[in-house]
């Protein structure tokens, strides 16, 4: 067979190739992609680009009187048709598709044309916008092949080329390829023996049933799901800080698992929120549109935040349910396929109303976010609320009764006066963490029991022979004002004399002040001399107390710093404290403590992170004169509450009471699984085509509706997600069965029967087995979309159970295996790649669902990129079991997804997915080989092999090859790794210690019991089976 | 790869093995790299493991290489490049209406109570044969200021730093396009076999601000194979991940491992006939030089002092702006294609002249060096520097104003970037920005148009640099603007 043959073959498999054969031209298999990618950007559905008024996707069109009779197209008539002239002219002014459009038309495809003018220049519409039609099953010569339907499309379409279909594969191979396709992990020896000596006709069937019960099954379908959804587990865009979303990736296991129908897992994820009373579960798959990246990034514009959103919304559904490139639509009419930017926007309307914020808020749970707290949980978290928010009324209406007046509004003036304010006195402040060290906790004592106090009730008191303190940290800051002079009151017990006492500053995250009276050196912290330990005088004298004062400045405390922790501290002695804060000369009018319009100033168009967010968001891009009265009000009750020096104590006290009732809360949501659902707006947004694609240019304003092309939606009172969502999965629909189980056979056989799985449009690739196709389809709609069914009928066809060796002569015929004369061969995706490694090496930790695990990897992936103040900035590894749990489970980083992930083309989950790459790289030679994960798992398969497979290097070796491949080594492959081992055991006998380092790799610790240079000889054993292509590919 | 074509090859190549009587392991072995060179009088052309895509380039390039110096968080224009003495007299008055035009702007400045006009209060002179107005921050730079072509006029529609970054790499705010150096790498090749083809490197920064985070999607390949995209090399750890052998292996036990691997993977091949496996042999074998290539790429043990002078004293710290220009050059001395260094910390909204300082001592002198170091060595003939950021900042200050002290917020309508080497005009100024360096008046250049300029040089027609995705013949200059090829700053 020469490779002529061949791509004549292919040409007939549907590619543009065209062969010239003088049968009747089918429209949309051969013409149309003709058309569509040369002709239509300037003559097809875009109206705005349309060229001389000439539109070649309608029949209509084409015979439009162009101007003085002139007619592109003139059915039967060569000569006389505008668009022959056109496309043989040979002046480049004339010629069609014009030299600078860089597109040319093959002889072939000319001379197809031609025929296609010939007979009647018939138009058809775009197949996959018809409905399917369920074809006859083919009747073909080798009928005793056929297992199922699937198998007499498959052989008509090989027949007619005059080639065969492979035998069936080797039990070995076929066990291993399904159990992988099933489960994404591989066989255990014992299943393989059980297959194997199975004499029974269903043996196979068998099999499958078992598998598609297991809840591995489940894992590995939500895998490919996950892809499309675009589930992550951050936001994706600038922060990339942590979202709570793994109880979506869990519901989408057991969805599979449970074998929910595919209508019903379509109307759940599109519309779940908008069922009659959702359940958990429902509002939990709503989530499926909640997966898109957001962002918190500081400076953007709400609208285009808003507009991104739904639009990737409108994108992803139309890609995932219907395989259009609806995307295309945003910014202008679709150039090929029948979708106007008004019908874009009017899906896009079903999505513009979702309830949750432009801005993320950087958050774990950014709303509408679906709490999964147990009864009780809920119960104690109810309690906490009513508490609070008791509290946050009665402080409410405390600030509404408050009489302030701003100093600013006086007349005249107020004067500059000296002020203080204090910080510990009979306490330290609400809400700062206090510790004493060493020694006893810290007392304070009162004059009645003896105790020294200078003012109010009590004072602090210690006693020690060396170095020791009471110091708070935390709590508000303490901001140093222009000029203070700080203070504390010291009392020193005249028989205890201390040898020093000292002051100490948490500034800038560090005690990084320190004022010293006394002994410079009994207390060596710091360096001497510089503020980190000044000198400030001698010890005060005792048995009285002492001021001690000083500028805040000679310690560097200037102003605007802020202050947020102090210690006391001695050395030796009984220290009394007392009366501590700072004074400063303040002007009433400019001090934001006294004066609300100052603190506003001081605030206004700045990003003050100590302020909470709601706060900080008014003032960074709300101008006082835009703001609304109830943003004025919460700014005047934040600073009543907490800022203004004069009211702030009247909120002391149920400041006391409400912040543990706010820390207990916090603490019960932090264990409480929450996860991102989807809600509209209770007074929808209001929809406009937006011309261009720009947020902020809306056009002409649109409704909720489908495109023309397909299906009506039905009529009812109300047009919503839910009316869209039923709509996808009406009997009528042309695309979305088609556009399911094409994934699911591109899933089984590496290419679907349409390969560009995202676009059934008019410039995606026409079926190769459009009948197969159509039937899969109406089969699938019949049984109920059941979903386990068909994955059953396709991997029991005759198909898939061929033998997946790669004849020459299949090469040359058929290089891309789409007519599937043979199994696909192709390597196994990133997660199973690991799964496999960790499976067969028995790591394998099997906990099924939630939070995303963090295993090893390298250092510096996540540091190196992300955002100074991301929450996902440092990737701290997991230990113990967390490493070897599936990959699906592994926490997902979108803008620096895991690297062993990525190497073997994982997607980074930002945008939808619903075909992978498959490259084959040195990069992912070097994962294999080195990755800590793939090889602790070789030390732990060989670990195996030693204990498990038998007592000679020759039954060890083939037991680890069995295990890895599921069938017996050659003679010529045994004698390799024996070999191998030899090579590996000579170098490991001469070297123990490094023998030593190479079984300690990876947490797990290497079996005592085993001579350290034979486990690190079959280590690299081991290694090298778990680097084989045969492993490494699905057979 | 077409797997028909490689088949086909891979059987001619068996076939000559055979005859000379090689194995298995020494074919995968010869197919690539070294022994290949070895091998040369037997291969009359010599065998590259990623070729380019058939007709390309599509004319005779002016360079060959590009190394891309991402400044990333938008550079001040303004500070650096954008000299505007006029806008002494205006300090602390208000941008004028007639210059705003009531363009967008951030919401981080948009709750402003004023816009006031903060004039740099660095000096800037005239440098090089052609007078081009540098600031004092880039006198390094200034001294290479002929071999430059500077364009003031650079603009793009993305206001934040998440969608400005990935319009620069990506050419598209979307995320989940092709970047630069993987539309180049897939549609050139590569011409080495022993590295990636498109080399990423990510220096610390000095100025102490937060940064912008750095995104893998600014190297990926998108829907390109995933062998196009960006390898970023780190300084600390692995240089390339993986590239070390586990504790206790070396490089002989590797090479048992990969002797017996090849063997059976061959035998696998002869079982299967599936071309694929002799990929994957090939890529073992890469792998194997790669963990050769990679120590030695980084060893600059024999790096002259006069060139480590250069750069200045932070090349030897590995991670540095400095460093990583030096391995730049190492790299594009192997011919790597492609070499982006995103050097983060650029995002002054405050403390700005400070900040900038810190900044500019990493990449001023480093960057010239480059320059410098390349002409030596005359690779600057064939190789293309391009030096910019995401976008520019304001005229207006954000936050406090003094004379001395001032923040920036973001501005995307004009910013300064610089282009130098194979093919470039040097010592020209393109393009021309008001006096507020606030709107373009003269020959703007869009981002696609650097990006068509970039393809040009590179013997690419942007227009022809296509892959089909989502439906259509993607590009990286997109296909709704036309992009046009900046002819001003050619020679």
């Amino acid at each position: 067979m020469t490779v002529g043959l061949g791509m004549a073959l292919l040409a007939g498999a549907g590619t543009r190739a065209g062969a010239a054969v003088a049968k009747k031209v089918d429209f949309n298999h051969d013409v149309r992609p003709i058309l569509s990618d040369n002709c239509f950007a300037c003559h097809g559905p875009d109206e705005k680009k349309r060229k001389a008024k000439l539109r070649l996707d309608t029949e209509d069109g084409s015979r439009a009187d162009l101007g003085k009779g002139l007619r592109a197209v003139v059915p039967g008539k060569v000569s006389e048709s505008a668009l022959w002239k056109r496309i043989t002219a040979t002046n480049p002014d004339d010629i069609m598709p014009p030299p600078e459009s860089h597109k040319k038309l093959t002889g072939r495809q000319i001379e197809m044309l031609k025929q296609w003018l010939e007979q009647g220049a018939n138009y058809k519409g775009h197949w996959a916008f018809e409905a399917p039609k369920r074809p006859a099953v083919p009747v073909v010569k080798a009928g005793a092949v056929v297992r199922t339907p699937i198998d007499a499309f498959i052989l008509a379409r090989l027949e007619a080329q005059g080639l065969t279909a492979s035998p069936e594969a080797a039990k070995e191979a076929l066990i291993r390829r399904v159990t992988f396709d099933l489960t994404g992990l591989p066989p255990t020896l014992a299943e393989v023996a059980a297959f194997l000596t199975d004499k029974d006709a269903n043996a196979y069937e068998h099999v499958v049933d078992r598998l598609l019960k297991s809840p591995r099954y489940g894992e590995h379908m939500a895998r490919y799901w996950l892809d499309a959804a675009r589930y992550g587990d951050t936001h994706g865009l600038h922060l990339d800080n942590e979202r709570s979303m793994w109880p979506y990736r869990d519901w989408v296991v057991k969805a599979f698992n449970r074998n929910v129908p595919f209508d019903q897992f379509t109307v759940e994820q599109l519309a779940g929120d908008l069922l009659p009373k959702p359940s958990l579960e429902q509002l939990t798959a709503s989530g499926f549109n909640r997966c898109n990246v957001t962002t918190g990034e500081g400076g953007s514009i709400n609208e285009e935040l808003l507009f991104r959103y739904a639009v990737d919304r409108t994108e992803t559904t139309a890609a995932v349910w219907m395989g259009l490139t609806a995307g295309c639509a945003v910014c202008h009419d679709h150039k090929f396929d029948p979708i106007s930017t008004k019908e874009f926007y009017s899906m896009y309307s079903f999505f513009n109303s979702a309830a949750d914020p432009a801005m993320d808020g950087n958050s774990l749970t950014t709303p509408p976010i679906l709490k999964l707290a147990t009864p009780d949980q809920q119960k104690k978290l109810d309690a906490l609320e009513a508490k609070v928010s008791a509290i946050e009324k009665t402080s409410r209406e405390l600030a509404a009764k408050l009489a302030y007046t701003d100093p600013a509004t006086l007349t005249p003036p107020p004067s500059v006066k000296r002020t203080e304010s204090v910080w510990v006195d009979d306490d330290f402040p609400a809400g700062a963490k206090v510790t004493a060290s060493p020694g006893e906790p810290t007392q304070w004592v009162t004059a009645e029991k003896g105790g020294r106090v200078f003012s109010g009730k009590r004072a602090l008191k210690r006693s020690d022979k060396g170095i020791a303190q009471d110091f708070f940290e935390g709590g508000p800051a303490i901001t140093v004002p222009a000029g203070a002079k700080i203070f504390a009151h010291v009392f020193l017990e005249t028989n205890d004399v201390p040898k020093s006492v000292m002051v100490q500053f948490h500034v800038g995250g560090t005690w990084s002040a320190r004022a010293v009276w006394g002994d410079q050196d009994a207390i060596d912290w710091g360096k001497k001399g510089t503020n980190e330990r000044k000198s400030l005088g001698a010890l005060p004298k005792a048995g009285e107390w002492v001021k001690l004062e000083f500028a805040a400045d000679s310690l560097g405390l200037k102003a605007g710093t802020k202050i947020a922790g102090v210690a006391f501290t001695q050395f030796g002695g009984t220290v009394f404290w007392d009366k501590a804060g700072l004074s400063a000369e303040t002007n009433p009018l400019t001090d934001p403590t006294q004066s609300l319009a100052a603190w506003e100033k001081e605030n206004q168009g700045k990003n003050n992170k100590e302020l909470p967010t709601d706060v900080r968001e008014i003032f960074r891009s709300v101008k006082p004169a835009d703001r609304k009265p109830e943003q004025s009000k919460k700014l005047r009750e934040y600073y009543l509450e907490n800022v203004c020096a004069t009211t702030r104590p009247a909120f002391e006290t149920l400041r006391a009471e409400l912040n543990p009732l706010k820390t207990e809360r916090d603490a019960i949501e932090k264990l409480i699984p929450a996860t991102f659902i989807y809600r509209d707006l209770e007074k929808p947004r209001d929809s406009f085509v937006m011309i261009r694609g720009q947020y902020n240019k809306p056009g002409e304003r649109v409704y909720p509706n489908t495109p023309a092309i397909l299906p009506p939606l039905p009529k009812g009172d109300t047009t919503n997600r839910l009316t869209f969502a039923r709509w996808l999965v009406d009997p009528q629909h042309p695309l979305t069965a088609r556009v399911a189980v094409n994934r699911f056979w591109q899933q089984f056989f590496g290419l679907g029967i349409v390969k560009t799985a995202n676009d059934f449009g008019a410039q995606g690739e026409p079926p190769s087995h459009p009948e197969l196709l159509d039937w899969l389809a109406t089969t699938f709609q019949q049984d109920g979309w059941d979903v386990q069914r068909l994955v059953k009928l396709i991997v029991t066809s005759a198909t898939y159970r061929q033998d997946s060796r790669v004849s020459p002569e299949l090469l040359a015929a058929d290089s891309e295996n789409r007519l599937l004369g043979r199994a696909p061969r192709y390597r196994l995706d990133a997660e199973v790649v690991r799964d496999n490694a960790l499976f067969v090496s028995g790591l394998m930790n099997h906990t099924i669902g939630g939070k995303g695990v963090r295993p090893y990897q390298p250092e510096n992936i996540w540091e190196p990129v992300a955002y100074s103040g991301s929450n996902t900035r440092v990737y701290k590894q997991d230990a113990g079991d967390a490493l070897y749990r599936r990959s699906l489970y592994t926490f997902w980083k979108r803008t620096a997804p895991p690297p062993n992930m990525t190497t073997f083309d994982a997607p980074s989950r930002e945008s939808f997915c619903v075909r992978r790459e498959r490259s084959n790289t040195p990069l992912q030679a070097l994962v294999l080989m080195n990755d800590i994960q793939h090889f602790e798992a070789a030390r732990a398969f060989a670990q195996r092999l030693l204990k498990e497979g038998g007592a000679t290097a020759g039954e060890r070796l083939a037991w680890g090859f069995r295990t890895a491949t599921a069938r017996q080594p050659s003679a010529a492959e045994q004698s390799i790794l024996t070999e191998s081992l030899t090579a590996q055991l000579t170098k490991f006998q001469a070297n123990p210690e490094a023998a030593k380092l190479a079984i300690a790799v990876g947490e797990s610790k290497p079996a005592a019991d085993l001579n350290p240079s034979e486990l690190a000889a079959y280590t690299l054993v081991a290694n090298l089976i778990l680097n084989l292509d045969e492993c490494l590919t699905k057979n | 790869m077409n797997p028909l074509h490689d088949y086909l090859t891979l059987q001619n190549r068996r076939q000559f093995f055979a005859s000379a009587g090689l194995s298995a392991g020494a074919i995968a072995l010869a197919t690539l790299g070294a022994p290949a060179r070895a091998l040369a009088a037997a291969q009359p052309v010599p065998l590259r493991v990623h070729p380019g895509l058939a007709g390309f380039p599509h004319f005779a390039p002016k360079a060959k290489r590009l190394i891309y110096l991402h400044l990333n968080g938008g550079p001040s224009q303004l500070d650096l490049l954008d000299y505007k003495p006029k806008l002494a007299e205006y300090f602390d008055k208000d941008l004028p209406d007639s210059i705003r035009k009531g363009q967008r702007i951030t919401t981080m400045t948009s709750g402003q109570a004023r816009l006031p006009v903060a004039p740099s209060m660095f000096k800037f002179s005239q440098a090089g044969k052609s007078g081009m107005w540098i600031s004092e921050l880039l006198s390094h730079t200034a001294g290479v200021a002929d071999d430059l072509a500077l364009i003031k006029t650079i603009h793009t529609e993305a206001i934040n730093h998440d969608p400005a970054c990935t319009v620069v790499m990506t050419g598209s705010e979307i995320p989940g396009k092709p970047s630069l150096g993987s539309w180049l790498s897939y549609g050139l090749g590569s011409e080495n076999n022993d590295l990636p083809s498109f080399v990423v490197l990510t220096p610390v920064w000095s100025s102490k601000s937060a940064a912008q985070a750095l995104f893998t999607r600014m190297w990926s390949s998108g829907f390109i194979p995933t062998h196009h995209a960006g390898v970023a090399l780190r300084a600390q750890g692995d240089p390339v991940l993986y590239i070390k052998n586990p504790p206790g292996v070396d490089r002989s036990s590797r090479r048992a491992m990969l002797d017996g691997l090849g063997k059976l993977n061959e035998l696998n091949f002869q079982r299967m006939g599936d071309p694929e496996t002799q990929t994957r042999i090939a890529q073992y074998e890469m792998a194997f030089r790669m963990q050769a290539s990679v120590p030695e790429l980084t060893d600059i043990s024999k790096e002259s002092k006069a060139t480590l002078d250069m750069y200045g004293p932070d090349v030897t710290k590995p991670g540095t702006f400095a460093a990583s220009c030096l391995l730049a050059r190492r790299l594009i001395e192997r011919d790597v294609r492609v070499v982006q260094l995103l050097h983060r910390g650029w995002d002054q909204h405050g403390n700005l002249p400070n900040d900038i300082r810190a900044q500019c001592g990493d990449v001023d002198q480093p960057a010239a060096a480059l320059i410098r170091d390349l002409k030596q060595r005359g690779l600057l003939d064939d190789t293309l520097v391009v030096w910019g950021g995401e976008f520019g900042r304001t005229v207006y200050s954000q936050g406090t104003l003094k004379k001395d002290n001032y923040g920036r917020d973001h501005h995307p309508r004009n910013f300064c970037m610089w282009m130098a080497g194979g093919g470039i005009k040097g010592g020209v100024t393109y393009g021309e920005t008001d006096d507020f360096s606030y709107n373009v008046v003269e020959n703007p250049v869009h981002l696609r148009d650097l990006n068509a300029t970039i393809l040009h040089l590179l013997g690419i027609d942007h227009r022809r640099l296509t892959y089909r995705a989502l439906g259509l013949d993607q590009r990286l200059t997109g296909v709704e603007v036309e992009a046009e090829v900046v002819k001003g700053v050619l020679v």
